[in-house]
């Protein structure tokens, strides 16, 4: 199910992403100030991007949860948040050392784009802490959902803020790519869907993983003859949702009723 | 602060390398993370999968076919395909 289109993906993103190093190292020309430097433009910006927008997607994906009570929401909420994170990682160390080179420091507390992001990255942080905290696994999606849907929304919020800000010390990206000469901004844009194209392989692969270790688990009880009860195994304590459709919950659930 | 994030000159190439190299490293190295820990994954699929079609030999061996019963994960369970 999950696995569907998987290679076709795959594919494309390593063509997408050896296509955006090559204009990157071989056709966008230096950047006046910068210098060679500027070229960890091209892959710190469009991770930022990509994470912010992962957390949004991951909220929309929990208002589906929310909406529809279907547990493959929530999974598909938490892979997203769960892959922004690390995504957010990279971005921050990227920016480090961007930082140091062009300013002389690791960090600089006073910018408002740096320390804004970094609020959003230890917002998110506290999110497998908190599924992890609720053992119940209805009530973890469903308090996980909410997580998702009010930091989704603080996401743009914050984005918004920071725009509005005076202190524009942080080079703006958004909406001044017009600015940017063409050949800059086609690689721009060619690592920006490369980066984008490696964000929803890797979300594919984590989620096709997890089926197919559900997929095991239900097989396994099947053979061993504990699916006979069709009671829904109760398993450890885990951050993870669990994969449990609504309509077999219910159908195991009345099985189980039956004396099954 | 200020004078330390007014414009400063581009960093000679020798220099700026370093941190641009860096920087990419990084990404490759997130990558290559993920993809290790996909393939320790997949090597517990793989051994659990192993485990499954010994144990569906042992059954097949003692002359009786698996439990005609319901998975319980039914998301997983291909929709119309119950036994009868």
């Amino acid at each position: 199910m999950y696995g569907k289109g998987l290679r076709a993906l795959s594919i494309s993103t390593v063509a997408v992403m050896t296509a955006a190093l090559a204009l990157v190292f071989f056709y966008a020309p230096l950047e006046a100030e910068q210098g060679f430097l500027q070229k960890i433009f091209y892959v710190h910006v469009p991770l930022a991007i990509v994470a912010l927008c992962g957390f949004i997607a991951g909220a929309i994906m929990a208002i589906q949860h929310l909406r529809t009570r279907d547990p493959s929401w929530d999974m598909r909420s938490y892979v997203a948040i769960h892959m922004s994170l690390i995504f957010g990682v990279g971005t921050l160390i990227t920016g480090s050392i961007w930082a140091k080179g062009s300013w002389g420091h690791w960090w600089v507390w006073d910018e408002p784009t740096l320390v804004s992001f970094l609020i959003v990255f230890l917002l998110y942080a506290t999110y497998q802490p908190l599924r992890f905290a609720i053992e119940d696994p209805e009530r973890q999606a469903r308090y996980a959902s909410v997580f998702a849907i009010t930091a989704g929304a603080f996401v743009p919020l914050n984005f918004i803020a920071v725009r509005l800000s005076t202190a524009y010390v942080h080079p703006r990206v958004l909406g001044s790519t017009s600015n940017l000469p063409a050949p800059m901004a086609l690689t721009f844009v060619v690592s920006l869907i490369g980066i984008a194209l490696l964000y929803t392989t890797l979300c594919k692969y984590e989620l096709t993983a997890k089926h197919a270790r559900a997929q095991l688990r239900a097989l396994r009880r099947r053979l061993t003859g504990d699916g006979a009860t069709a009671a829904p195994v109760r398993r450890g304590r885990s951050a993870a949702p669990s994969t449990l459709h609504p309509a077999a919950m219910m159908t195991a659930r009345m099985t189980a009723k039956d004396g099954l | 602060m200020g004078g330390v994030l007014a414009e400063v000159p581009a960093l000679p190439l020798h220099e700026a390398g370093k941190y641009v190299a860096g920087a990419y490293v990084v990404l490759f190295a997130l990558v290559l993370i993920y993809v290790a820990i996909m393939a320790i994954r997949l090597g517990r699929i793989e051994r659990e999968l192993g485990e499954l079609l010994e144990l569906t030999e042992g059954t097949v061996a003692a002359g009786a076919g698996p439990p005609d019963s319901p998975t319980g994960d039914g998301e997983f369970a291909r929709p119309g395909a119950t036994s009868a």
